[in-house]
């Protein structure tokens, strides 16, 4: 039985985080409703409540997303980093999960010591190596190559960390129950270990997508051919160009935002869990 | 020879400072249902790991079926186990928990269906083929355990604790359900323990450690009847045997409080004159109240006062102070007394046993 205070405090948060979530909308719908607009439109509104309301469904509502997919390659290049980001979460689950696997399960001579050093490169920005990884990439003539764009963003060391402190966690007698059954160690990884980790390997997942969607300096290095291009560069140059009406404009940033908001929708709980329970499970 | 074969076996964990296990030897025969027994940290499962190469072997030999097994891999060595934390997959179902390690052998599809049908068959379990671990009742998961190691028809079984997780009435069942598939399977069976129960009732012999080292091994009846220290004539057997430090005047025992019981020539005699320095032992159920008893070692009958029950109707065990020590006897419900009720009890002097105080060894 709750009592009432307590109930009224639920009220009053709910309350609170209802006119938060509004903040927090305001924007994202006024982009959505001005998307769907002429800039004549957009202009005429812009003062009014009309603002956040999108225009009647006539035969030109969707004028400027068809301009975007018809006049511009940002469909082309949302499919690219879609791409990029499917390689970049497998290579980066199996590497990356590999090494926490090893920090967390296998005894090594200074484990404890790599663990710490690993550590310690997550306080280093990614800008402070983007230069050295950019020359790396081009003295190896890896540059507008997808490996070249791959190469340096598999390993990283928050994802290591992530994957150490659920692993630590995994009996291991599940482990010994496994060789008893004939399962070598690397598949006892593969059909184990991670569907053991269904959460650690959603939040990595989720992660490095939003990486990858949202990274806009290095592929903007390594990539200068436009078959190549990822979205944010693409939305970039389409946002910059003159001739982009703002209507245009709003319609390519929703654009870019809809897979950012699929995935935090379906995945909001395993992203909250996963970064809880790195926090709370003793390593 | 023996099927399984442990000569010296020690291990030494590293960075301890002693021996986890010291010398360990033991023949185990084909079919033969082995309990490991004793306290906790005595190195039971450091013993059973060892055998299933899960632990390194510091020193000594272990060999299976004629093979030295040292430092062949745990998969190699012919052997099932069943964990104490049941180690089952928990993404699998039961159905596929069972029948891992046959796909991992290759077993044909169809005989995989035959083998794991029958698993859960005689495992009560066929209305939980399709359930995940995580839906099923301790029992449950326990038989999951036990069918993923009964499929594979392994020689050995080793079992560590696996019912130390039950609650006391599925103990008593299980511990049941495990001794028919024992007999039905005819596999080589290693079960650790703790408690002394399960030892006695399950197995065919006893091995009973203390710090590593091996104190007795012989048949649940030899130990109880012949436990060759004080540590195993304590250890098995409930309620614990009653210890009084005494010392020995003709054929008279001398107990702390001055207490005395005059003892047969015969019994006597095998102290080989030793007259102190001793512990006697008895047992509960060798200190008797009945008349006839009574009467006939009327000589040295004690008194006392009940101090404590614990009645059950078969089991009843009485509390009181004797010789300077607490002692419980075990009576029959018709010599149930209450708290605070004056007894008169003998020992029943064939069943007595004397240790020797310094070294705890047993003189008979
Ligand atoms: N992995 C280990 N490292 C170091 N010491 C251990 C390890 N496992 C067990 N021990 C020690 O070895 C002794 C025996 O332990 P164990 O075999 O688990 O006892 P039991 O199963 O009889 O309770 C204990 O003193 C325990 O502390
Ligand atoms: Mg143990």
């Amino acid at each position: 039985m709750k009592t009432k205070a307590k109930k009224i405090s639920g009220w009053i948060l709910t309350v609170f985080m209802l006119i938060m979530s509004l903040f927090f909308l305001f924007p994202v719908v006024w982009m959505l409703a001005n998307s769907f607009k002429g800039d004549a439109l957009i202009t005429a509104d812009m003062n009014s409540a009309a603002a956040f309301i999108p225009p009647a469904l006539n035969g030109s509502f969707f004028d400027n997303y068809i301009t975007i997919i018809k006049d511009t390659s940002f469909l082309r290049y949302m499919v690219n980093t879609l791409f990029y980001a499917a390689i970049l979460i497998v290579l980066g689950i199996v590497v990356n999960g590999l090494a926490g696997y090893a920090l967390a399960k296998i005894k090594f001579p200074f484990a404890d010591k790599w663990l710490l050093i690993i550590m310690m490169l997550m306080i280093i920005p990614s800008e402070t190596i983007i230069t050295i990884n950019f020359l790396t990439i081009a003295k190896l003539g890896l540059l507008n190559n997808i490996i070249g764009y791959v190469l340096p963003m598999i390993v990283n060391p928050f994802n290591i960390f992530l994957f150490r402190q659920v692993f630590v966690s995994l009996p291991d007698d599940v482990y010994e129950a496994a060789q008893l059954d004939y399962c070598s160690p690397i598949k006892y990884f593969f059909t184990m270990v991670l569907p053991m980790s269904k959460t650690v390997v959603a939040t990595v997942s989720v992660f490095t997508f939003l990486g990858v969607w949202n990274d806009y300096l290095w592929p903007s290095l390594v990539f200068t051919s436009s078959d190549l291009l990822t979205a944010q560069i693409g939305l970039n140059s389409i946002t910059s160009n003159d001739n982009t009406t703002m209507g245009q404009t709003l319609a390519v940033i929703t654009m870019i935002t809809i897979p950012v908001i699929i995935i935090y929708s379906l995945f909001s709980k395993q992203i909250v869990e996963g970064v809880v329970s790195t926090g709370s499970k003793e390593g | 020879m023996s099927f399984i074969e442990m000569k010296n076996i020690c291990k030494k964990y590293a960075g301890a400072e002693k021996n986890s296990v010291t010398d360990f030897n033991l023949n185990v025969e084909e079919k033969e249902f082995i309990a490991f027994v004793g306290p906790s940290g005595c190195g039971k499962s450091t013993t059973l790991r060892m055998i299933a190469g899960f632990e390194d072997i510091t020193s000594g030999e272990l060999k299976i079926g004629g093979k030295v097994m040292n430092e062949t891999a745990p998969r190699d060595r012919g052997i099932a186990m069943v964990f104490q934390n049941y180690a089952l997959y928990p993404h699998m179902t039961v159905e596929k928990n069972i029948s891992y390690g046959l796909k991992n052998m290759k077993v044909p599809a169809d005989e995989i269906k035959k083998k794991v049908d029958w698993a859960v068959k005689i495992l009560g379990l066929e209305e939980y083929r399709k359930r995940k671990p995580k839906n099923l009742s301790g029992g449950q998961r326990q038989r999951v355990a036990l069918g993923r190691a009964i499929v594979k028809n392994q020689k050995v079984f080793l079992m560590d604790e696996p019912l130390s997780n039950l609650d006391a009435k599925l103990r008593v069942s299980m511990r049941n359900e495990i001794s028919k598939l024992h007999r039905e399977l005819g596999s080589t069976t290693i079960y650790v323990t703790h408690d002394q129960v399960e030892a006695m009732t399950m197995a065919d012999r006893i091995v009973i450690m203390k710090d590593g080292i091996v104190q007795q091994v012989g048949k649940p009846m030899e130990l109880y009847e012949r436990p060759v220290n004080k540590f195993v004539a304590g250890f098995i057997g409930s309620p614990q045997m009653n210890f009084y430090d005494v010392t020995v005047k003709g054929n008279t025992v001398m107990f702390a409080d001055g207490s005395k019981i005059n003892l047969p020539e015969n019994i006597i005699t095998r102290l080989n004159g030793k007259k102190d320095g001793l512990i006697l032992g008895i047992r509960g159920e060798d200190i008797k109240l009945d008349s006839q008893n009574l009467d006939l070692y009327k000589d040295s009958i004690q008194h006392s006062v009940v101090e404590n029950t614990e009645v059950m109707g078969n089991e009843n065990n009485l509390y009181f102070t004797f010789g300077g020590v607490n002692t419980v006897a075990r009576v029959s419900k018709y010599e149930i007394s209450q708290v605070g009720d004056g007894i008169d009890f003998v020992f029943s002097p064939a069943r007595i046993h004397f240790f020797d105080k310094e070294t705890e060894e047993s003189i008979f």
